[in-house]
């Protein structure tokens, strides 16, 4: 381990929490009646913390549940079960006018610029929405507070009549953030914020949510499923497989020292914009498919597909995520062996 | 240009042009666009030129294309052996009998699992990597000689794509058919082409071999792009160098080279007159006034 | 590796978007008549409807000859100076009562489509957005109103009522067009909801009365005044066919299917009691149903862009 990879948070998680997940779970349920019971286990039983001020990435696959744990815990989806502590309120307990009052601390950045907008609706009324649902503010005030927040977001607020598609993709994400950041939360769960941009705009609104964040005191919750992004902006990161979280640990950390198979396969088989360096490497290749959330494998869910899987232990016992070295949880019988 | 069995990579950004490049290979330009100036050779075939006739001939067996969905591409209400198998048939190189013989063996070579009972199974019955397995098994099936691959990892996980670029590497190798690989992703380009082209708005601004692209890009362009993207394996946290503005609106573009308007190397020249397509270093060609070469050279002159 | 940029400062500066980035400034409904002022026939369309607008608000403050005349001359004569479109079987001139039947055929049509739609957004909405319970009840309402047929309900209710003026037949022909209305919104409605725009509205804590009202109602507004103003025609002809029947307007308010009905038996000899306003009313139903279907093309969102 290099010195880098040693410099790992010495303070007790739990004390600087801003956002706790404990054992949440969501099912769908599909095929009502008839052939009832059956259900897709997007998320099943994940926990772990967002400190303040950090970034978190989620990361995974398609089909990991992600952006269902990203929903879940923006309360824009019912958990199945579980907890989601914000401070120190169980989001998941709270209805009604209570969780919408909420809202204002904790709000969500959108994948896609085009669906997320209302196309009927202008920059203004859009960006000024919130401020109208918790009564903030009125007329020039009102005004006022957007054009800021669209300055600060890098839109003109000359636009503040037109309407979203008269704006291209990096735009319309701006208007989103915008409209996140209007209400002054604490906290900000991005789903995949710039994984339908262009490539020479990713770079740009990846260094605003940069800025916002050290301006602010932003604590983010960052799902993305390229890798590369995530590990430039997060703090830590936590890697998804099939519901649940195999691996957590700092950025540098995870990259350097991967103890999940998955995670090390994960890593292997990003490309590198470096050609030499591409002709060195031997991605590992993982045998058959992701196995479907309806029907996870027993035991550890990675073990269809996993290069140093050891029967029977792997194919009964599901390992649980807990500290293999301090600050580093992961959830296998062998890990770091790949 | 593309030489017999190589592998080159067409990369940027959406509506560069480079998928519609690919397609006027094809001839695929939906109405009302059309090519208006140029030519398009095939071995010493012109194919701006093909009758009908010959162009259906041409398409799927001199040329194969695969694309970004392959759900879109399959007819989902017949069984993939049977479409690999009709795509042989159609071109008259195989019988009935002999197509069929070919679709397991075909199976095989893109390493699906199972083939003699997978060729029976149904479009939605496959995930996305195999079925662009089974659009490359399609496409391959007549032995074309160039390959073109429209974007064809872009929808589909990292580990996914890591196994189809590894599967077109190894049929490159065997089969020597020639691959071109359309892309916005650079990574990709590195791993899988020995020569790279760069386009922006409709125009070639750079290519040569990959090794100079990446290692000693000459246009601002590829290189801010090449600053812009973050590296799973760069162990510095600056901030990405980004692009400001956006692409220019190809119906009203802005005058002299196209790219100047976000250029942070431009200079008077480059808002007055197009740069022509020049070779910079040896088998590399860039479109631009500046040069990177010249533009650190002058910067650190002056630092 | 790409030289290092040691002396270029990253750039951090924000991005302002420069004019001649965003596209020209124009709403859905500047688009929408645009290419509505494309279509022939819709301009014809719209054309007609703007001269039965016209001449129902003219009558209602003059005609050539007050409606209810009668023995104007002698009954049954054909068209003359005096009276361009001749006289009915009791004398009365035509032209003044055709004018007052466009009176009536608008404010059935434009009462009906109103009341008709008012009902059918509020109860499409609610069904499609709260589904469950309140939409199994709606749907069985739908499907209940569906079965029977129209002209049985609308007879049901004038004569529960005993009432037949404009207002009773509004409200009972309302009570028949709802459906198609109900069924549209509900079906925009539960496709709407599941829109990332609505998903994000309710995470900046808008209320689900909002939600409706600003979010899911705008973007189902095309639809929606095309499906209204299809109603406006079949509620012009059901009331001509109620009038024509004898259980439309009371006599002698001036409808063109009464008006037809009382030309029906002179039919062989005075045809132009009757044809004059089954002509007049063909032409309405044309010119509504032309410009419905410009206006339906013109909101295509698909056509967009």
């Amino acid at each position: 381990m290099s010195a880098e990879g040693a410099q790992v948070s010495q303070a007790p998680a739990y004390e600087m929490a801003l956002v706790r997940v404990e054992d949440v779970v969501k099912h769908f349920p599909i095929g009502a009646g008839l052939f009832g019971g059956q259900v897709v286990r997007a998320v099943d039983g994940v926990s772990f913390e967002v400190r303040s001020g950090e970034t978190l990435g989620l990361v995974g696959e398609s089909g990991c549940g992600k952006s269902t744990l990203g929903r879940v815990i923006a309360q824009l989806q019912p958990a199945t079960s579980g907890h989601v502590f914000f401070k120190d309120t169980d989001l998941v307990s709270l209805h009604g006018e209570k969780l919408r009052r909420m809202r204002q601390q904790m709000q969500m950045i959108f994948q896609d610029p085009y669906a997320s907008l209302n196309p009927r609706m202008t920059v203004g009324d859009i960006i000024g929405e919130p401020l109208q649902n918790f009564g903030i503010s009125r007329g020039k005030e009102r005004e006022k507070r957007i054009h800021e927040v669209m300055r600060i977001c890098g839109l003109n607020p000359n636009f503040i009549r037109r309407y979203p598609h008269e704006f291209s993709g990096g735009q319309r994400q701006r208007i989103g953030i915008a409209r996140a950041l209007v209400l002054n939360p604490t906290f900000i769960v991005a789903d995949e914020p710039i994984s339908a941009l262009d490539v020479s705009i990713q770079a740009q609104i990846v260094n605003l949510l940069e800025d916002l964040q050290d301006r602010f005191k932003l604590t983010y919750l960052f799902i993305a499923h390229d890798l590369s992004v995530v590990r430039h902006l997060s703090d830590r990161v936590a890697v998804m497989y099939l519901g649940k979280i195999v691996e957590v640990a700092d950025s540098k950390e995870i990259y350097l020292n991967p103890l999940h198979p998955y995670t090390k396969a994960l890593l292997s088989s990003i490309p590198i914009p470096d050609p030499d360096l591409e002709a060195k490497r031997e991605p590992i290749l993982l045998k058959g498919e992701i196995p479907s959330p309806v029907n996870p494998p027993t035991g550890c869910r990675f073990h269809t597909r996993c290069p140093i899987a050891q029967f029977p232990k792997c194919s009964e016992e599901e390992p649980a995520l807990e500290d293999k070295t301090p600050g580093h949880r992961a959830a296998c019988h062998f890990a770091g062996q790949l | 240009m593309v030489h017999k069995g190589e592998t080159v990579g067409i990369v940027g950004e959406s509506g560069c042009g480079k998928s519609v490049t690919a397609l006027s290979v094809l001839r695929l330009i939906p109405d009302p666009g059309k090519i208006v100036g140029g030519h398009i050779f095939f071995k010493d075939r012109e194919v701006t030129r093909m009758s009908a006739e010959e162009l259906r001939e041409f398409r799927g067996n001199d040329v194969a294309m695969i694309f970004q969905d392959p759900m879109t591409s399959l007819n989902p209400v017949l069984r993939i052996g049977f479409q690999i198998k009709e795509a042989m048939v159609a071109h008259e190189r195989f019988d009935n009998n002999a197509a069929e013989e070919r679709v397991v063996p075909m199976l095989k070579k893109v390493r699906i699992p199972a083939p003699k009972d997978r060729a029976k199974n149904y479009p939605h019955q496959f995930s996305g990597g195999m079925r662009q397995r089974a659009m490359i098994a399609m496409g391959l099936s007549n032995e074309p000689g160039l390959l073109i691959a429209d974007e064809p990892t872009t929808a589909l996980d990292v580990t996914v794509q890591a196994q189809i670029i590894e599967l077109l590497r190894d049929l490159n190798r065997e089969m020597g058919t020639a691959v071109v690989l359309i892309t916005h992703n650079l990574a990709v380009v590195a791993s899988l082409c020995t020569r790279v082209i760069v386009m922006y708005a409709g125009r070639i601004v750079e290519q040569g071999p990959t090794r100079q692209i990446f290692y000693n890009p000459q246009h601002p362009y590829t290189w801010s792009l090449l600053q812009s993207i973050p590296r799973i394996d760069s162990t510095q946290h600056d901030k990405l160098l980004t692009i400001s503005g956006l692409p220019p609106d190809l119906s009203n573009p802005p005058p002299g080279c196209l790219f100047h308007p976000r250029c942070r190397f431009r200079v008077d020249r480059c808002s007055k007159q197009e740069p022509p397509l020049e070779e910079v270093g040896p088998g590399q060609d860039a479109r631009c006034w500046v040069l990177m070469k010249n533009a650190l050279a002058g910067a650190e002159s002056t630092s | 590796m790409a030289t290092s940029p040691s002396s270029f400062e990253p750039d951090t500066t924000f991005v302002a978007t420069d004019t001649y980035e965003v596209g020209e400034q124009m709403s859905m409904w500047q688009d929408a008549w645009r290419r509505l002022r494309r279509n022939r026939l819709a301009l014809v369309g719209m054309a007609i409807v703007t001269i039965l607008i016209l001449t129902a608000i003219i009558s209602a403050f003059w005609t050539p000859y007050p409606v209810w005349i009668q023995s104007l001359g002698p009954t049954y004569q054909g068209p003359t100076a005096k009276h361009l479109f001749g006289l009915d079987d009791s004398g009365r001139d035509i032209l003044s009562r055709l004018m007052g039947g466009a009176q009536v055929s608008m404010i059935v049509g434009v009462g009906t489509a109103t009341l008709s739609s008012i009902i059918g957004i509020v109860l499409g909405l609610l069904a499609g957005f709260y589904r469950g319970w309140v939409d199994a009840v709606v749907s069985l309402l739908i499907n209940i109103f569906y079965g029977l047929p129209d002209l049985l309900i609308v007879l049901l209710i004038v004569a529960v009522t005993q009432q037949r003026g404009l207002q009773n037949i509004i409200l009972a022909i309302s009570l028949t067009a709802w459906l198609g209305m109900a069924r549209l919104v509900r079906g925009q409605t539960l496709s709407l909801r599941e829109r990332e725009f609505v998903e994000a509205a309710r995470s900046v804590g808008t209320r689900d009365v909002h939600l409706l009202i600003r979010h899911i109602f705008p973007n189902a507004l095309g639809p929606i005044i095309v499906q209204a103003t299809f109603v406006i025609p079949a509620a012009i002809l059901f009331e001509a066919f109620l009038s024509y029947l004898g259980f439309g307007v009371k006599p002698p308010t001036p409808s063109w299917g009464a008006m037809a009905s009382e030309g029906y038996r002179s039919l062989q000899f005075a045809p132009h009691i009757i044809l004059i306003p089954a002509a007049a009313l063909c032409l309405t139903l044309m010119a509504f149903n032309f410009m419905g279907d410009g206006l339906r093309d013109a909101l295509d969102p698909r056509m967009r862009r």
